[in-house]
């Protein structure tokens, strides 16, 4: 058997899976899902951005965390298609296609990055107008400098707009000719394009979000933001697949194998989170260095020290012992909750990196709520986390939901154009045989 | 001893490339592994097993000449008080990862070409950790009150710190031993019945009833494989946090301090990449020639090669990302003593060891991009040779450099090894290479259990008629898809 033959198309290997959305199918929900993101988002952003003072300033940092919390979802699905591919992976071939359609909406991300470039000022005020006797950050003035920062805002869009648009153009392209060797083509090309994605996702973690307080710093920085992004990318993929599947499409493609395997993922990226974050907070609390503990110690004011108990509690223990289930895994309504848990604790950890960073104007300061000292550890949580609830604002809630509202209807718009799955990839049969032990 | 073919076939995504090649079926797969354990010991094996006896005589005798005249007779000094007794110990500890991650990680990953490398993977991380231990054991002075690291009741309320990492390694090490060893001994139960069966039909009694001893009995009935199966299963799982949170502890044994160089974020997932990168390639460094001389094309064949090079491709970049990283936060810090630890490790008296790390880990397994030079064993062995090389010099960089210029110019100090010190290290290698040979001469080196169960032969569909040889051709199934994938 040679390379040039070509692989067989889907009629012949499952004659029973549907491979494109009937006309005007599922045109409702995106509407739907379209309508309402872009509502809320311009919503938000008309009373966000044409406030003035602190509201404003606020807004800027609510949009902050709906980008980067749903950018990750959509860069990790570009990160999930060439995993696939360099790993020559076949149990996966059947929820590929949504992965690429997911990384298709990243050109519309280069588009709503245009809210930061205008809130940039505000938002990385510290470097941004820096003070001169401030040495250290005239040390950092070759990296935080502001036409550098939008230089490099081109360099990675231009990496992950080429990388997605390529990965999905010849994935559509196999549908058509069959042609097996487009799968070593990607499989060659997904090395240096996971290189390259490597590293511009570091970089943008540190520029977007670690340059807020451009004092602290932290190596492990990109890979915690990777990680969070990643195990977000599959829990929005369970709930999109499922989505599909209750409209009649894929269900008998997308398995509860494919699921259990997603779920299996989610349980380890949930967990590499944690990893990542442990050894973060471990080594910076161990070696208590104050250029390092300033992190932390924002974050124990205003209600965030709650937040972070919550996170520790929200995105560890408890689906740690929820998700570890192969019955949970398994279990249509059980996983499509543990996804849902887990997107909105990613929404809780991007507000914990972020939004500490917002500073109201001394005037403005509203004075911290007083509380008993010596309270008990739920008295504590309890008072922290109804202080953190006092001071979110409606554009928390509008900008993340919206932004993933606005990223599922374009990618159900993308899924309603292409075929649901790869229907000429040589490992497609394999993909729909496959079950798990 | 038929021919032995190997097949270098270009890539096709139609098929999944058979794990076993040639004409073998599950009586020849047996007796490929199980003739190595019982032809005739050959020559070259006593030779190797000499110099490595000589070798371990040696650890011996420098370890009682330590321990009767004290930890003076290493090089280490004040600044460096951690010479290469620690780096010895985070080399061969990084080593012993590749076993269990290719037991656990790669086997939850379903990827089923590990079967023809665990199992001597596994041994070798059992002998690596033996080796390991040594040196902090040694490296306490006083060898005889070595129990003390254990939080033993006492009655002079004596405890160990244990706000102290090097206190989290010892538990960390020996439940990484245990577990470890617990596996491979699970692994090895089905073979070593075979081996048993074998002696016995041979009429090599005592070999049959020590091989016996061990093979608890296994008769290969349907009960005892649904629970190897399980308690596999269930020790895979085990096993896999501890691939990541053994090198992570070995990491926070500098990272919790405060000395630049050692004291960054990104130590743990560094370390364990730089550990599964050492392991693998110490993995090619002992099968290569393995494969050669045991004849055992068939079973690890070029693919094999070409996945461990993959590995080693990634693995030695992700430490490169680590590399990055640390100098770019160092500058990117503003902290004054971060800036120059970097640029002395890269510029001061130590640049030889850096350029070497650096040369060794990052650059040598660029070759790797290269399909022709990932299937190319010459080529492969010399690069893990390297590799190995560079491991060792990365934990010797990330030791002494920090150490020896510290925040105080007055106390800087410069550390050179003394001739005890490399009789150490190079004694270490008699232990693990003592056990290795043995391990090699006397018991299964393949799994063979677990080479047949990726067979075609094993896929419940096989010979059904729809269709023939080898490699799963998914399109043309009616039922489940082609062999080497999961059922």
């Amino acid at each position: 058997m040679t390379a040039t033959m070509t692989a067989p198309p889907i009629e012949q290997v499952a004659p029973h899976v549907v491979t494109k959305v009937r006309d005007g199918d599922l045109k409702g929900a995106q509407m739907g899902l379209l309508g309402a993101g872009i509502a809320m988002l311009a919503l938000s952003c008309a009373f966000g951005m044409f406030a003035d003072g602190d509201t404003k300033k606020r807004f800027f940092f609510s949009y902050l965390v709906g980008y980067m919390g749903v950018l990750g979802i959509c860069l990790a699905a570009l990160f999930f298609t060439m995993l696939q591919h360099i790993t020559r992976a076949g149990w996966s071939v059947v929820v590929r296609r949504i992965a690429e359609n997911v990384a298709a909406v990243l050109p519309f991300m280069l588009l709503l990055f245009l809210p930061i470039v205008v809130g940039a000022e505000h938002l990385f005020h510290h470097w941004w107008h820096p003070n001169p006797a401030d040495t250290v950050l005239a040390g950092k003035k070759a990296w935080l400098d502001s036409t550098f920062f939008f230089v490099r805002v081109g360099i990675y869009f231009a990496i992950w707009l080429v990388l997605a648009w390529f990965f999905r153009k010849q994935s559509l392209l196999q549908d058509q000719t069959g042609d097996p060797t487009i799968n070593l083509r990607l499989a060659r090309l997904a090395a240096p394009g996971l290189l390259l994605f490597a590293l511009s996702i570091t970089f943008a973690a540190f520029d977007w979000i670690m340059s807020l307080d451009p004092h602290w710093f932290s190596t492990i920085f990109g890979l915690t933001y990777f990680a969070g992004a990643f195990m977000s990318f599959l829990a929005f993929t369970v709930l999109f697949a499922r989505f599909l599947g209750s409209k009649g499409y894929l269900k008998d493609a997308i398995t509860t194998e494919h699921y259990h395997d997603l779920g299996k993922l989610l349980f380890a990226f949930m967990v590499f989170w944690t990893y990542t974050n442990f050894s973060q907070y471990m080594l910076i609390w161990y070696a208590n260095l104050p250029e390092e503990t300033a992190f932390f110690e924002h974050r124990h004011h205003g209600g965030w020290g709650a937040i972070g108990t919550l996170l520790i509690f929200g995105h560890f223990f408890f689906p740690f012992a929820f998700l570890m289930s192969r019955h949970v895994k398994r279990h249509p309504v059980g996983l499509a909750f543990g996804a849902i848990f887990m997107l909105v604790m990613h929404w809780v950890d991007m507000q914990f990196l972020i939004v500490p960073n917002f500073h109201p104007t001394a005037a403005a300061a509203h004075a911290e709520v007083p509380h008993a000292e010596g309270q008990s550890f739920v008295g504590n949580f309890t008072h922290g986390l109804g202080e953190w609830m006092h001071g979110l604002t409606i554009h928390d809630f509008l900008c993340f939901f919206g932004m993933l509202s606005f990223v599922a209807g374009m990618a159900l718009l993308n899924m309603r154009k292409t075929n649901l799955l790869p229907t000429r990839d040589p490992r497609l049969a394999e993909s729909l045989h496959f079950v798990n032990i | 001893m038929t021919a032995i073919t190997v097949i270098d076939e270009p890539e096709n995504p139609l098929r999944r490339a058979p794990l076993v090649e040639g004409k073998n079926d599950f009586a020849s797969v047996t007796d490929i592994v199980a003739r190595v354990a019982e032809n005739k010991t050959p020559k070259g094996w006593y030779l190797l097993f000499g110099i490595a006896i000589a070798l371990l005589l040696n650890l011996g005798a420098m370890i009682g000449y330590l321990i009767f005249t004290g930890v003076g007779v290493w090089g280490n000094n004040i600044p460096v008080g951690w010479g290469w007794p620690i780096v010895n110990f985070v080399f061969w500890i990084g080593i012993g990862h590749a076993g269990t991650l290719i037991s656990a990680i790669l086997f939850l990953f379903r990827q089923k070409w590990r079967t023809s490398i665990n199992r001597a993977s596994e041994a070798m991380t059992i002998f690596a950790v033996m080796a390991a231990g040594i040196f902090p054991a040694i490296h306490v002075g006083r060898i005889w009150v070595i129990y003390w690291v254990f939080p033993l009741p006492n009655q002079m309320s004596l405890w160990p710190n244990f706000k102290s990492p090097l206190l989290w390694d010892v538990f960390a090490v020996s439940t990484y031993f245990t577990v470890s060893a617990l596996f491979w001994f699970v692994g090895l139960i089905p073979d070593l019945a075979t081996f048993r069966d074998r002696a016995a039909r041979a009429g090599r009694t005592v070999a049959a009833r020590v091989y016996g001893v061990f093979a608890f009995g296994w008769h290969g009935g349907n009960r005892h494989w649904i629970h190897y199966e399980k308690a596999y299963l269930i020790l895979a799982a085990l096993s896999t946090p501890l691939v990541l949170s053994v090198h992570s502890i070995v990491s926070f044994d500098f990272a919790v301090s405060l000395l630049p160089g050692w004291h960054t974020t990104i130590f743990p997932p560094y370390f364990v990449a730089g550990a599964i990168f050492s392991g693998f390639g110490m993995v090619l460094t002992l099968m290569i020639p393995a494969r050669k001389w045991l004849g055992l094309h068939e079973l690890i064949t070029l693919n094999h090669l070409d996945n461990i090079a993959k590995i080693l491709l990634l693995t030695g970049t992700m430490v490169g990302y680590a590399y990055g990283m640390e100098f770019f936060i160092a500058w990117y810090s503003g902290v004054p003593y971060e800036q120059f630890a970097f640029i002395n490790r890269a510029t001061g008296p130590y640049w030889w060891a850096y350029w070497i790390m650096v040369s060794c880990n990052v650059i040598s397994p660029q070759f790797f991009w290269f399909r022709s030079l990932r299937r190319n064993p010459t080529v492969l062995f010399i690069i893990s040779i390297f590799v190995n090389i560079g491991m060792w010099f990365e934990r010797f960089v990330i030791t002494v450099t920090s150490l020896h210029r510290d925040f105080l110019p007055s106390s800087w100090g410069y550390f050179s090894p003394t001739i005890i010190d490399v009789l150490t290290y190079v004694g270490s290698f008699g232990l693990f290479f003592t056990f290795f040979l043995l391990f090699c001469r006397f018991l299964p080196i393949l799994a063979i259990s677990e080479i047949k169960g990726v067979m075609p032969e094993a896929n419940p569909h096989h010979g059904h008629g729809d269709h023939g040889g080898h490699g799963g051709h998914g399109s043309s199934h009616k039922g489940h898809s082609g062999h080497g994938h999961a059922h």
